[in-house]
């Protein structure tokens, strides 16, 4: 089921309408080969998320997703006890007039699967995906939970005692850099940071994704956008971004692209009022000069 | 594609851990730290897939060795260097040059002569003095044994004033000066015996003391944490007095609250990394070094868009933001004042340190600092060391009173 080649990693995540680049590529063959868990970086929208999930379909496994937040802890992202059941046990043992013993209480019957522990012990003819989105969101707590999982595939629960995977699960892990990330968390992991795609490829990517748009929008669209991230925006629009925009301008009929449906459409490229400002001044110098001033 | 075919596999019959090895420390020259365990997976990794062409090589070694994105650009200056014109010469049994790198770490760090040179007035003075401070060398053998009394009437002196000697010692002073700072409430819970809500699995786990009977309930609250605090400093020309100054407030910020701190003349220099050494004198040596723009021009609005727009803009979401310049900037003041609206959206507080505040009858009459006012929770004067701790003490008190006021009688926070 695993890749054999770098070359028909590109060619099955191309199967399902993900298309990588060499540096993408290695880094996920290599996930999958040596068994390492992978930290995707890079600007927001650039498929990061995507890629893990392109994986999952490629290999026809199954995807487990944890979202990370502030404050994530064990009960949500390893395991959990069912305490009601606990308390409910409880209460039928001294109905009952039996008594508990120590570990009556804490067996894998009341164990409860959380993302983590659930790739762990995860049966199904292949290793899961599991995919741990925006890990930087998390706080730096949370990174310590992980080293163990993430070296060795293995959970420690202090009652029961360690869950060793069968097959190591194939580890995703992505970050914005909203905040550095720990350097013991980096070196448990292979690291890879995805830059925009080319425009070439960006076309091919949108063209895959928004069918119903024709070749002439696709191209100077991806062209516009891949122009308009040089400007000074705070927030530079994605490859999400652009496949949002030409649906949006499909939608409404768009065949070539022109300056009035550049500015109807804005918002979905640009974030922020200030970004909406800046992209439709520098209109001109995009190359879409205002036709009734001229 | 035919050359990758022509050429079957790149590298054949050498040694991979040897490979790995020299690569790595190739890296490490150029200031990259690579572990063991990245040199283990590259060799793994050469060995599940060994590379058929350059690309492919580069990208397998990208991949295990680098870890962290600003490492890219040394990554590919050494895979250049390395592959560009010889291509299997790259000497992959020789051994690793270990020597200089160990001997690097044992070069002697600082003598007195040298702090006597960088703490003489002015930090990015490249050029020596002309007249060695004769003060400032019997202070340092003289061992100052300085009473806090001592201190304190030092600390209503001005910048420019003191010595370096007494310099550090007022730095040391304004770290102690930073205990007691604003927290924020977290999403994360602790044991705590006021808590409100009750903790399922410390409760059941106590039961088990008394026959399974959840007698005694164990509570949670949350966590409060240090407020994330950004701290820009300008270390133009007209802030030269100061700087020094500045950078010890900014070391006592780093290590009391893991805050982010930034320099800037003309561009912006982060500094958290080197202020956070362990010793004061070194911590300031690197980061005077590290400052390249010194004796430059102001650009405050453009360090400000600078800093919102890198990755290191998303650390002044709920921060309060220290900005300390005397206000004069090159840039337009509307340029500033949209800087520091985007600014002020995205903090918790923002507060001007104002070396010129203290002055009797001061105004901010300066069109950058007029501008950036509205936009400022304070404007504080910070000409002495005095002031400094009296800034730090404003601050935590302001924004702590509110907290705790907040959290016990129910008002709304601001």
């Amino acid at each position: 089921m695993a890749f054999s080649s770098i070359d028909e990693v590109r060619q099955r995540l191309d199967e399902v309408d993900y298309l990588v680049d060499e540096g993408t590529a290695t880094a996920l063959f290599f996930a999958l080969t040596l068994g390492q868990p992978v930290l995707l970086e890079g600007e927001p929208g650039v498929g990061k998320t995507a890629a893990a999930k392109a994986l999952a379909r490629a290999l026809g496994t199954e995807l487990i997703r944890l979202q990370c937040y502030e404050g994530l802890t064990v009960s949500e992202a390893l395991y959990e006890w069912n305490y009601q059941r606990q308390l409910l046990a409880i209460r039928l043992a001294e109905s009952n007039r039996r008594t508990l013993a120590d570990a009556d209480l804490f067996t894998e019957e009341f164990l409860q699967e959380r993302p983590v522990l659930k790739a762990i012990r995860y049966v199904g003819p292949s290793a899961p995906v599991l995919l741990i989105d925006e890990i930087d969101r998390a706080d730096d707590e949370f990174e310590a939970l992980l080293f163990e999982f993430l070296g060795e595939s293995s959970i420690t629960v202090p009652e029961l005692g360690t869950f060793t995977a069968t097959r190591r699960p194939i580890v995703v892990l992505t970050s914005n850099r909203s905040r550095e990330l720990h350097d013991a968390l980096r070196r448990r992991c292979l690291y890879h940071w995805i830059e925009f795609p080319e425009p070439q490829r960006a076309a091919e990517i949108v063209r895959r994704s928004v069918p119903a748009a024709g070749e002439p929008l696709i191209a100077s669209s991806t062209e516009f956008i891949g122009r308009a991230r040089q400007l000074d925006l705070d927030k530079a629009p994605g490859m999400a971004e652009t496949i949002d925009w030409v649906s949006a301008l499909s939608a409404v009929g768009v065949t070539e692209l022109v300056r009035a449906d550049i500015v109807r459409t804005l918002s979905t490229i640009a974030k922020t009022p200030d970004d909406r400002t800046t992209i439709a001044q520098s209109l001109d110098e995009l190359g879409y000069p205002d036709a009734a001033r001229i | 594609m035919a050359a990758e075919h022509a050429s079957p596999q790149l590298l054949r019959g050498v040694d991979r851990a040897a490979f790995a090895v020299a690569l790595a420390v190739r890296l490490r020259d150029r200031g990259v730290p690579v572990g063991l365990t990245a040199i283990e997976v590259l060799a793994r990794a050469l060995a599940v897939s060994p590379p058929r062409s350059r690309s492919a090589l580069y990208w397998t070694a990208r991949i295990s060795l680098v870890r962290h994105q600003s490492e890219l650009a040394a990554f590919d200056a050494m895979f250049a260097a390395v592959f560009d014109d010889a291509m299997l010469e790259l000497g992959a049994h020789r051994a690793p040059p270990i020597g200089p790198s160990g001997e690097d770490r044992l070069a002697p760090v600082s003598g007195g002569a040298r702090d006597e040179q960088a703490g003489s007035g002015l930090p990015w003075v490249s050029l020596p003095p002309v007249v060695a401070g004769a003060e400032d060398s019997d202070a340092d053998f003289a061992v100052p044994e300085r009473l806090p009394s001592a201190l304190a009437a030092r600390a209503e002196v001005p910048f420019d004033q003191l010595s370096a000697a007494e310099t550090r010692l007022l730095g040391q002073w304004l770290a102690a000066a930073v205990r007691v700072w604003p927290a924020r409430r977290t999403r994360r819970t602790a044991v705590a015996t006021g808590g409100h809500r009750i903790a399922l699995r410390s409760t059941i786990a106590r039961s088990r003391r008394t026959g399974w009977e959840p007698i005694e309930l164990v509570h949670v609250r949350a966590v409060h944490k240090p407020r994330p605090v950004v701290m820009l400093c300008d270390v133009s020309q007209s802030m030269q007095a100061q700087a020094t100054a500045y950078l010890y407030l900014m070391r006592a910020l780093t290590l009391a609250t893991d805050a982010e701190v930034f320099a800037f003349a003309t561009t912006l220099t982060r500094l958290t990394g080197v202020l956070a050494h362990r010793s004061p004198e070194a911590a300031i040596e690197q980061a005077t070094g590290r400052v390249a723009d010194r004796f430059g021009g102001t650009r405050i609005a453009t360090n400000v868009q600078d800093l919102l727009a890198s990755h290191h803009g998303h650390a002044l979401r709920g921060a309060i933001v220290i900005v300390a310049s005397d206000g004069w900037d090159s840039d337009p003041a509307t340029q500033l004042a949209a800087a520091m609206a985007r600014l002020r959206r995205r903090a918790y507080r923002v507060i001007w340190l104002n070396p010129r505040a203290a002055a009797p009858g001061f105004t901010p009459q300066v069109s950058a600092m007029a501008a950036a006012l509205p936009y400022c929770d304070s404007l504080l004067p910070a000409d002495t060391f005095g002031s400094l701790a009296a800034a730090i003490g404003e601050i935590s008190s302001a924004v702590s009173s509110t907290r705790s006021r907040g959290s016990r009688d129910g008002t709304a926070r601001r």
